[in-house]
Parts: C-alpha cells; sequence; structure tokens
C-alpha cells in the first residue's frame, strides 16, 4: 500500500475513518426527524465561523465549532417557539452564515491562506496533526453522547409529541441533537466540505433505513457503511486526482441507487406475483362460500377455501372481494380507517 | 340533566386524592379556548369515556392533561399537582391518535415499546432489569409476545395500535389517557384492547379514554362524559350516555348528539356496530 507511505495521506485516511464513522450516527436521528437539511444549514453556518477564525487567525476549526454550535441552539429555540416565521427565520441564519463567512474570508489580509473551496468542498489532504486531534476529541465526544442518549435521541426524533407528553426533557435534547450535528459539520469540514456534509451525515443512514430491521441494526449500519464509503472514497481520490469530498458523496449515492434499486426489484416481484394469480382467479370469477364445493378451511377470524390444492383466503378491499393465496397481505392497508376518525 | 346530579351527589374530595380534577377549566391553542367551563373529577381507578363529535373539543380536554394543550383558564389538576407543575410525567401514559408507527428508519417491536420506559429511567440511567420486565410484560399484555423483534412497520394497523398501547404500559402508568384507541381498527383487535383494558383498569389504573364509539369498550368503561361544543353535557353511567346524549335537544348534520332513532347512523357512532372487514391481518 504506497499510499500509506506519505504521512498526508495518513492523516487524511484517519481523518476520514472518523467522519465515515461519526457522521451517519448522527445523521440517523436527522432521517428519523425527517430534518436532512439541517446539516446543510449549519453547514452554512459554520462558514462565519471559518471566518472569524481566519481573520483573528486562531483556528478555523474551534471558530466554525463555536459558530455552528451557537447557530444549532439558535435553530432549536427557534423550531421550539412553532411559529410559522422560523421557517423564514432559518434562511436567515443560513444565508447569512455563508454570506457572512464569504465576506469575512474576502477581508483576510492578503498572504493568509484563504482558500474559500478548501472549506466549501474539503480539501482533506491539508489535515494538520493538530487538526486530527481535535477531531479525534470531537468523535470521541459524538459516539460517547450518541451511546449515553441515543434512546432519548430516538424517542425525541420518532414522536417528539409523546416524548414531551411522558416528560421527556424534549428541548434540551433536541439541542443536544443539533449540538451533534454542528460538531459533525465541523468534524466533517476538511474531509467533504461545508456543503456536502449533509450527504455524508444523510447517505449512509438512508442505505441502512432500507435493509435493517431495527433502530439499532440501522445506527450500526450506517455507520459502517460511513467508514466503507468515507475510507474507499479517500484512497480512491488519492489514485485519480479527484476531490475528496465529491468522491466519497458520489459512492455513497451510487451505493443508494443500487441498494434502493435492488429493494424496488424485490418488491415488484412480489407485486407482479399477486397480481398475475389475482388475474388468474379473476378468469374463473367464484366467491366461496358454505357449499361452493370447495373444501373451507377454518383460520383465526375467517375462513379459507381450499382450491385446488392451495387455500384461497377473502380479501376485502374497497371494489369488492377477490382471494388471495393463504398468507399474503401480511399488512392490509387500513381500509375503514379514515372514515371514523375526527 | 339528570347524569349531571349524579356525579354532584358525590362531591369531590381534596383534589390531591383525584386522578384529574377539571375546575371551571378552559383549555386551547395559544389564547383561543376550545374547551370552556368544564368540571370533572375522576377518582383513582375509574374507567371513563370521553365522548363527542368531530370538533366537540374532547380531544383538547386530554391534551390538557398532558400539558400538549394550555390550560387558559380555571384549575386543572393531574395526579394531585397542577397540570404545569407534574414533576413525574412518567406516570401518566399516553396512548395518541395515530394510526400507525411511522419513523423513517425501522424500528422492533421492543425499541418503540422500550421508549416507553424511558421516563421511569432519569437523565441518564441505563435500562435495568426491572426496565425490561417492564417492556417485556407490556408487549406480552398486548398479546405481541411472539412479534418483539419484528420491524413494527410489519405489523398490521391493529396490531401497530397495539404496540402504542403497550409503549404506554411500560411505564406502569398510574393514568392512562387515549385518543381514539379503537378508530379504525378491525373487531378482533378491538376485542383484544378491550381485554387489555380490562385487565389495566382491575389493577387500580385509571383509564381516561377520549372516544366517539365507546361500544367496543362498553365491557371496561363504566363512566361517560360527553363533550359537545366544549362542554360537558352529560356525566354519568356508559350506558346512559347515548340516549341522554340525544336528549339534549341540540341537533345539527354530523352532530352524533342525534337520537338513534332519528336513523342517522352516522350521528350516534358510539352505539353502532362497525363493519367488520373479512380478513385482519393477523395470521
Amino acid at each position: 500500500m504506497e499510499i500509506l507511505q506519505y504521512e498526508f495521506m495518513q492523516r487524511a485516511l484517519l481523518a476520514s475513518l472518523m467522519v465515515g464513522l461519526a457522521a451517519p450516527a448522527v445523521g440517523i436521528f436527522l432521517v428519523q426527524r425527517r430534518l436532512s437539511l439541517l446539516g446543510d444549514g449549519l453547514g452554512h453556518v459554520a462558514l462565519v465561523g471559518v471566518g472569524v477564525g481566519v481573520l483573528t487567525s486562531t483556528a478555523p476549526v474551534g471558530a466554525a465549532l463555536v459558530a455552528a454550535i451557537a447557530g444549532a441552539v439558535l435553530i432549536e429555540l427557534v423550531r421550539a417557539r412553532g411559529r410559522t416565521s422560523g421557517d423564514v427565520a432559518l434562511a436567515v441564519l443560513f444565508y447569512g452564515g455563508i454570506a457572512g463567512g464569504v465576506v469575512l474570508l474576502s477581508l483576510a489580509p492578503s498572504g493568509q491562506a484563504t482558500n474559500l473551496d478548501a472549506y466549501l468542498f474539503g480539501a482533506i489532504t491539508t489535515t494538520s496533526a493538530g487538526d486530527l486531534a481535535a477531531f479525534g476529541v470531537i468523535t470521541v465526544v459524538i459516539l460517547s453522547v450518541v451511546w449515553l442518549l441515543g434512546q432519548r435521541l430516538y424517542a425525541v426524533s420518532d414522536d417528539e409529541e409523546y416524548a414531551r407528553a411522558v416528560g421527556l426533557p424534549v428541548l434540551a435534547l433536541n439541542v443536544v441533537l443539533a449540538a451533534l450535528v454542528a460538531s459533525t459539520v465541523v468534524l466533517s469540514m476538511r474531509v467533504v466540505g461545508l456543503l456536502l456534509i449533509s450527504a455524508l451525515m444523510i447517505l449512509p443512514s438512508a442505505v441502512a433505513q432500507l435493509l435493517a430491521g431495527s433502530f439499532r441494526q440501522a445506527l450500526l449500519l450506517a455507520c459502517g457503511i460511513g467508514l466503507v464509503v468515507s475510507l474507499a472514497g479517500t484512497t480512491a481520490s488519492y489514485y485519480t486526482g479527484t476531490p475528496s469530498g465529491g468522491t466519497i458523496v458520489l459512492l455513497a449515492i451510487a451505493l443508494f441507487l443500487l441498494v434502493a434499486l435492488a429493494v424496488a426489484v424485490r418488491e415488484a416481484t412480489g407485486r407482479r406475483r399477486h397480481r398475475r394469480k389475482v388475474g388468474l382467479h379473476a378468469a374463473h370469477p367464484h366467491e366461496h362460500g358454505e357449499g361452493c364445493g370447495h373444501r373451507p378451511v377454518p383460520h383465526g377470524d375467517h375462513v379459507d377455501y381450499d382450491h385446488d390444492g392451495h387455500l384461497h383466503a377473502p380479501h376485502r378491499t374497497g371494489t369488492g372481494v377477490h382471494y388471495d393465496e393463504h398468507g399474503e397481505h401480511p399488512v392490509p392497508a387500513p381500509v375503514e380507517g379514515k372514515a371514523g376518525r375526527p | 340533566m339528570t347524569g349531571r346530579t349524579l356525579a354532584e351527589q358525590q362531591p369531590p374530595g381534596p383534589d390531591r386524592d383525584l386522578a384529574v380534577g377539571l375546575r371551571g377549566a378552559s383549555i386551547g391553542y395559544g389564547d383561543v379556548p376550545v374547551v370552556q367551563g368544564v368540571d370533572l373529577t375522576v377518582r383513582p381507578g375509574e374507567a371513563l369515556a370521553v365522548l363527542g363529535s368531530n370538533g366537540s373539543g374532547k380531544t383538547t380536554l386530554a391534551r390538557g392533561l398532558l400539558g400538549l394543550a394550555s390550560v387558559l383558564g380555571g384549575e386543572v389538576t393531574v395526579l394531585g399537582a397542577p397540570v404545569g407543575r407534574l414533576r413525574d410525567r412518567g406516570r401518566v401514559g399516553y396512548v395518541p391518535q395515530r394510526h400507525t408507527v411511522s419513523g423513517a428508519v425501522p424500528a422492533t417491536v421492543r425499541e418503540v415499546v422500550g421508549v416507553g420506559r424511558l421516563a421511569r429511567r432519569g437523565l441518564l440511567g441505563r435500562p435495568t432489569a426491572a426496565d425490561r420486565a417492564a417492556v417485556a410484560d407490556a408487549i406480552e399484555a398486548v398479546g405481541l409476545a411472539d412479534r418483539v423483534r419484528d420491524p413494527v412497520a410489519s405489523l398490521s394497523g391493529g396490531q401497530q395500535r397495539r404496540v402504542l398501547v403497550a409503549r404506554a404500559l411500560a411505564a406502569e402508568p398510574e393514568l392512562l389517557i387515549m385518543d381514539e384507541p379503537t378508530a379504525g381498527v378491525d373487531a378482533a383487535n378491538q376485542q383484544a384492547l378491550a381485554g387489555v383494558l380490562a385487565e389495566v383498569s382491575s389493577r387500580g389504573t385509571t383509564l381516561l379514554v377520549v372516544t366517539h364509539e365507546a361500544g367496543p369498550l362498553a365491557g371496561v368503561l363504566t363512566r361517560a362524559v360527553v363533550v359537545d361544543h366544549g362542554r360537558v353535557r352529560y356525566d354519568g353511567p356508559l350506558a346512559g350516555a347515548g340516549p341522554l346524549a340525544g336528549d339534549a335537544g341540540h341537533h345539527h348534520p354530523g352532530d352524533p348528539d342525534d337520537h338513534p332513532a332519528t336513523g342517522y347512523r352516522q350521528h350516534q357512532p358510539w352505539t353502532s356496530s362497525r363493519p367488520v372487514r373479512a380478513r385482519d391481518g393477523e395470521q
């Protein structure tokens, strides 16, 4: 592995390892909460911090962290007010962030490293040993908080109203989650850049959500996927000479499309098989009932009929009744449900 | 109204002994009251139906008890404390009016029910053996013990509703508030739910069930409060709620106050039997 001979690549791979692990661990809660673009907005806000950091010659990473967390807390407070103006407030915050960052960076004295591209799209090979130490601390904090509060974050992301009704500290948990997102944004800044951060939080979770059977499984799977695409993308970018951020995100998107396609194909074949059977029986319309000539087989709350060696179960739909092969439709759509609700 | 008189014959004790106490309570959202001037006392262990048509304010009443709607006037106490100052909200169980459990990310029955136990575990507490047992018991109680590891999304609508009931039971609540638990649930699942509630009630848990059709739970719920246009129109035995509400002399289309004899089937939904689908998701 010649790639490991270079110190800058060692640092790059270490950074992408941490990002790959931490970003999906936080992102899965955003996916659950259907707030996928929060990370994107906080990326915008972080740019102000970068601008301040560069201008004052302090560490941009630290300043970005402060700006992003402050923005995150502000957003949650606006959201908690629950007013429609909240949407506009978020837009002001996000675009104010990116505009402020661009202007501040342009004011930096010439001769200073103010490469806007490096922050917007990532510049993994510029990761310094100092950055790496900061990233390590951020990663440990993120993963610890997720481990400690994961179930509570899940509860709030899944059903905020229920969480409030039973007395969970909803606002505090939302602020914690937003702060985690902000930390992830800063952590991912060097690797994928502020404009692509959301992708690394959301895409691995989106893939995991298609495959997993439980939330815990989805969380672990998302971290695994994040780790693999992050390392693979960084390695690939070394050989192809492409930017690491874009390469990682394209890999993740390719994986997502592949898995989504596979799942869709699997479901479509299932549906087609079902339609073929329904069509078969429509060809000889026959309503099973007492004395219809087929052997009745009581099963729970309904009666199946032995039809040429296979069991037919009644399936009522809005248009009438047809008969399925036994065991189909494990999850019937709640047909009569909507009628009686206020 | 006879019903109101019945309730008045038992003067309310000190509020701290009540499961729920409302005195001249107005509840609503923002500064708009939906429910006004409601007096209601529910003693521990009672099984109460809150009946009413769509938009009558029955759901707002329940949400006021949960801290999800604002108390705009009067007094509202829950488990002896003013609703805003109830410290241990975990003592109140809540089954929201919702058809399904719908997160973007899949979750198992055990994971969803486990959330119900969180309120009992403190800020950072890890699950103890007692917590796990409570979750397992709650799942067992709703008859889904063989589905604990299954994704909730793979269950039928009625089963998902039972998962939400189990989530509330996992906290071992003293007061269980349910919003339309039987709406859109097939007969088999309604019966299962009635069985669960009978068991919960026999253990001394106070039940407050918001519904527009108490019929499926008639064996469990004993007392009824009829809410109409944000006010209590009837308070008395469940059996008397339908006809009594119909005698209120207050008729307009879509109002469930109509007497069954008027022939408007949809106007007296909690005494009607719902059509039963031939086949439910239970396998």
